[in-house]
């Protein structure tokens, strides 16, 4: 059951993203609907369940935004890890601790790819403080939103 | 193991998560070398072996072209030295040859300067004993050979013809103790006999007390024998010594080398003065 609900949130997730970019370019710049979905499994889920959502999340990601295969399939999957770590030791069941982390996920997220980048060669171009902190806050309060309505589902 | 990974090893699956998308970046990002990174890390895994492998290849394939090598060394040198042997045999032939040459030139030289007919012969045999008191010419009666005919080589007279066969006749050398030949010193023309004194060589005899000789004195054919020509050379004196009563024992050493005696001229001398219009 569980395994259908990741499944089809994820598949929600990549629909939502993916009219996003289509039709508000915009403000799919400040939301990473891939992130929430992981962070929201690190912390309601162990970390292997954490972790495999990463990977799928990160997979799909990579697969719609035409990505290096599996750049975001690293990073989904570590951020789900620390996540589902960082939630089994803590009580993340908050709305401001669970912004913090949906936060700091939002920046650990280009933290990862400019180490991958850095360590496989490639060039990349870390996204601007301020962009950066938009991203944040969408991606928190956004993840809020969707941690709400998923308390709320059966 | 499923629950090892999930529940209790979750790094593990963290490792196996991270380590497959890495796998699946690395085949799309290529190097400058046009390399997936995946090939590139396979490659560095591996490559400490394939270099083994290939310095171990390299090892073999160079021992085994040494040794290859080395079975081709041994078979050439193995030619060679056939080739070399059948060289030194060839030159051994050719030196042959030329000797023979010019031995026989020598004795093309003397039998234009005998006055009578004379033939070439080869020495095909010694005496039972090894000695060259007596040796046996490959030419006989048939070749005009009769006894007492004198046998020559450029060097002196050898002995004369005591058997005549049809194809071989046997010379008695001046070796021979049973041999006589009249001689004289070139220098002062005393007269003696020749008698031979086996290996050692050759004796005067005869010869007077107070006759001038020294040792180095050229020993001639004198020719009072009937047999040999006058004026070929016997051999030299060796020694002076006393002889029998008022007589000296003069020992001369014979020009004619008898243990390397091969070719000679025997002369079809007939019976009295020597005729210069003889045939040839």
């Amino acid at each position: 059951m569980r395994i259908v609900r990741g499944v089809v949130a994820l598949a929600a997730a990549a629909l939502a993203q993916a009219i996003l970019s289509r039709y508000a370019p915009s403000l799919a710049r400040y939301c990473d609907l891939f992130l929430i979905i992981v962070v929201y499994f690190g912390l309601t889920s162990p970390p292997a369940g954490a972790m495999l959502m990463g990977i799928g999340a990160g997979l799909v990601e990579d697969s719609l935004l035409g990505s290096v295969l599996g750049m975001n399939g690293f990073k989904k999957t570590l951020i789900g890890y620390l996540v589902g770590s960082f939630g089994s030791l803590f009580m993340l069941n908050q709305p401001i601790p669970r912004f913090g982390i949906l936060f700091a996920a939002t920046v650990f997220d280009p933290v990862a790819e400019l180490g991958l980048s850095l360590a496989m060669g490639r060039s990349f171009v870390f996204p601007a403080t301020l962009d950066l902190l938009q991203r944040g806050l969408g991606n928190g309060v956004l993840g809020l939103l969707f941690f709400w309505i998923a308390a709320r589902l059966p | 193991m499923a629950h090892l990974l999930t529940e209790r090893k979750p790094y593990l699956l963290l490792l196996v998560l991270l380590t497959l998308n890495l796998g699946l970046m690395s085949s799309r990002i290529k190097s400058a070398g046009q390399r997936s990174l995946l090939e590139e890390a396979v490659m560095s895994l591996i490559s400490p072996f394939l270099k083994g492998a290939h310095w171990a290849g390299q090892g073999l394939s160079g021992t085994w072209g040494a040794y290859v090598d080395l079975r081709g060394v041994e078979r050439e040198n193995h030619r060679l030295r056939e080739q070399i042997d059948g060289l030194a045999l060839k030159a051994q032939e050719a030196e042959e040859s030329r000797q023979e040459l010019v031995r026989l030139r020598e004795l093309l030289d003397l039998r234009d300067s005998v006055p009578w007919t004379t033939v070439a012969a080869r020495v095909i045999a010694r005496g039972a004993d090894g000695s060259a008191r007596i040796v046996t010419l490959d030419r006989g009666s048939h070749d005009g050979v009769r006894v007492n005919m004198p046998v020559l080589t450029p060097r002196g007279i050898v002995g004369r013809v005591i058997e005549a066969a049809p194809g071989a006749s046997k010379i008695q050398t001046i070796l021979d103790p049973n041999s006589g030949v009249a001689g004289l010193i070139q220098r002062t023309r005393v007269q003696g006999m020749i008698v031979g004194a086996g290996e050692r060589g050759c004796r005067m005899e005869y010869v007077n007390e107070l006759s001038n000789i020294e040792v180095g004195d050229v020993i001639i054919t004198s020719g009072l024998d009937q047999i040999y020509p006058k004026g070929y050379t016997i051999g030299i004196v060796a020694s002076i010594g006393e002889g029998e009563g008022l007589t000296k024992l003069v020992e001369l050493r014979p020009e004619v080398d008898f243990r390397r005696l091969e070719e000679v001229l025997v002369v079809l001398k007939p019976e009295g003065p020597p005729e210069r219009s003889a045939s040839r």
